[in-house]
């Protein structure tokens, strides 16, 4: 009975999510004889292998900087002073979460380019000199655009938590004399460190598999991986150096993976 | 089953039931504006002409991938050996046109219509290599082109090696947008390979020799070289907008595009376009008849009318900015000054027969792409 209860799921995950995988492990691997070969993995390493470390280190620096914006932005909805300036920031921060990332890609595009806006902003306050302007569309606007877009997610998480905290203990920091970056650090982060990483591990996933920003913003060499797999089956039908690259960036997000099973089990263990 | 595919379907069994008159079928690959052209402009223009005909557009998708298809779908009904097939006229790319001459998918018509003696482009006959002569007619061409901001490039480099000789005294003044970001891109690579192995006319004809290979790569490492001293843009689009924005003084485009943007107010209506020497690639859209069109009397007709050079001239230059398919000694009696002035002032149609060349042949292309990752980005 038990049983018949999660066939339905079973299926749906067997035949979307597990079968396609498996296919593509084994595209990846087959030779043009048919035989089990690595060469797709060597191509997929000789041609990308700066495009893997580039996809890491934006990655890995996106999601760095999102967990001190959200830390940032939560903990001043959390213990913020001026409860208007607390209300405007509560109702603004949570757009980008609405607005898909190829929007975000084309947005960031006119933004951030040379004669874009940002520079137009800076120039005309006299922040820079007009010669000094450069154009942000390389990595710097792939790491902006992730940021821009997944810190709210993180942030929505974040102060979720805070928010259900017990006051007792922040309160009683104060009352001591703690000042408020204090009682951030020391008592209330400490207590939501393990959502703080879920929803650092999810955007870290999320940021591995978006095409649509690097493709808008640097779809040149380095770029990110997904741009590449595009590239092979667009271009040249090669559907398993493609595959080769899909496995190689499953591999990287099974680092973000491991952190949130290590958690999850953890979090369960101290539920029982 | 998509949406997308659902259509063409659901059209079809439409036109099946509720066939009293006669239908023609047209489909074609590339952008929307494809479909639009036909079942705007054409398609009213050919039921006026022919009562009880009703003529039916159907897109495939951009770029060969349509094309492709297309040719899915003509091949699955050669197989199963129907004696009518649902396609009367397609509008196909080269790639695709030299699989479906081989794989007798298609009918010989050329010498059926009179505009067929109006075509004089080598295009007609040969498609990257292949023999499509009589069973093709271009539809349009289009072409790559360096687009540059004459305020500030008083006289744009001639040929390649001019180029390389300007960006060198203005450093990051010339944009293209990679092998990844679009057409444009693609074939200024192909462009510089052909300047620069000394193999143009091997690439563009064949035979495929695999020993071409060394020449490629080295001249693919002078593209390294160069590429030091330019800006990588963000797509075919992304170029267009970085000359707008003055970002960029030149960079690879594409004439229809360019123009298109120009007329919309996109782009700086100052820019101008030059063709460098030996050439820069562009590439036909072909109007083809399966061989067992259900209607090819019919097709026939409409491929008489498309290619009239009233049509070519209204339609194709005036209304999509393309170049004409046939000859333009043909198209410019029928445009007014200003209209033939906006396509040829900048490129004239003897330089656009001299250095409007094709993409190279598919081995030689597929060679030049990746060797652009191995040798050039790495």
């Amino acid at each position: 009975m038990a049983l018949a209860l999660i066939v339905p799921a079973l299926a749906v995950v067997t035949l979307f999510f597990v079968a396609p995988l498996a296919m593509s492990v084994v595209v990846a691997f087959r030779g043009k004889g048919g035989g089990i070969t690595l060469e797709h993995f060597a191509k997929a390493f000789d041609y990308y292998s700066t495009d893997l470390l580039f996809t890491l280190a934006i990655v890995v620096l996106s999601t760095l900087l999102i967990g001190g914006v959200a830390i940032a932005i939560a903990g001043y909805l959390t213990l913020g002073g001026n409860a208007r300036a607390v209300a405007i920031l509560r109702w603004l921060y949570r757009w980008p979460l609405f607005i898909p990332f190829v929007v975000a890609g084309q947005v960031m595009r006119t933004f951030l380019a040379k004669n874009g806006m940002l520079n137009h902003v800076l120039i005309g306050s006299g922040l820079i000199e007009p010669l000094s302007a450069q154009s942000l569309l390389d990595w710097r606007g792939i790491v902006i655009a992730f940021v821009w877009k997944q810190a709210p997610f993180v942030t929505l998480l974040l102060a979720g938590a805070m928010a259900s905290l017990e006051t007792q203990h922040i309160e009683a920091a104060r009352n001591l004399g703690a000042r408020r970056l204090r009682v951030l650090v020391d008592i209330v982060l400490p207590q939501v460190r393990g959502t703080l990483l879920v929803g650092l591990v999810l955007s870290f996933v999320t940021m591995l598999s978006v095409l649509s920003v690097p493709l808008m913003i640097n779809p040149n060499s380095p770029t990110m991986v997904t741009v590449d797999v595009a590239y092979r089956i667009n271009t040249h039908g090669d559907y398993p150096v493609a595959n080769a690259l899909c496995i190689l960036s499953l591999a990287l997000s099974a680092i973000g993976a491991a952190f949130y099973l290590r958690h999850a089990s953890r979090a369960s263990t101290a539920a029982t | 089953m998509k949406l997308r595919q659902f259509f063409p379907l659901a059209f079809f069994a439409f036109a099946g039931v509720v066939a009293a008159q006669t239908t023609l079928n047209v489909v074609t690959a590339g952008d929307q504006n494809m479909v639009d052209y036909v079942n705007n402009y054409l398609a009213p223009k050919f039921e006026a002409m022919n009562p009880g005909v009703k003529v039916r557009a159907v897109g495939t998708g951009p770029g060969d991938g349509g094309s492709q298809k297309i040719y899915e779908k003509l091949s699955a009904q050669q197989k199963a050996g129907s004696a009518e097939w649902d396609v009367d006229v397609a509008v196909i790319h080269q790639l695709a046109s030299a699989t479906m001459v081989n794989e007798k998918l298609l009918m010989p018509y050329r010498n059926d219509i009179s505009a067929g003696k109006l075509v004089s482009r080598d295009t007609a006959k040969n498609a990257l290599g292949a023999n499509v002569d009589g069973y093709v007619l271009p539809m349009f061409h289009s072409q790559i082109a360096f687009a540059y901001n004459p305020d500030l490039v008083k006289s744009p480099p001639k040929s390649f090696v001019e180029l390389n000789e300007w960006v060198k005294k203005n450093p990051k003044q010339f944009g293209y947008n990679g092998v990844k970001g679009g057409m444009s891109g693609v074939g200024f690579v192909t462009g510089w390979v052909s300047a620069y192995s000394g193999l143009s006319e091997k690439l563009e004809k064949g035979p495929y020799d695999a020993t071409s290979a060394a020449a490629i790569d080295r001249a693919l490492l002078g593209l390294k070289d160069f590429n030091q001293y330019v800006v990588m843009t963000p797509g075919n689009a992304g170029t267009l907008d970085m000359l707008n924005r003055g970002e960029i003084a030149m960079g690879p485009v594409w004439v229809d595009m360019f123009y298109t943007w120009q007329a919309d107010g996109r782009l700086n209506p100052k820019v101008k376009l030059s063709l460098p020497s030996p050439g820069l690639p562009g590439q036909p859209m072909y109007y083809v008849i399966p061989a067992k069109a259900a209607h090819a009397a019919l097709a026939k007709k409409f491929i008489e009318l498309a290619e009239s050079p009233d049509v070519q001239a209204d339609g194709i230059v005036k209304q999509f900015n393309w170049y004409p398919g046939i000859d333009p000694q043909f198209v410019q009696p029928k445009l007014d000054q200003a209209a033939w002035n906006k396509l040829f002032t900048d490129i004239s149609p003897a330089d656009l027969s001299k250095y409007g060349r094709p993409f190279p042949l598919s081995p030689y292309f597929k060679e030049i792409v990746e060797g652009y990752e191995r040798v050039v980005l790495k």
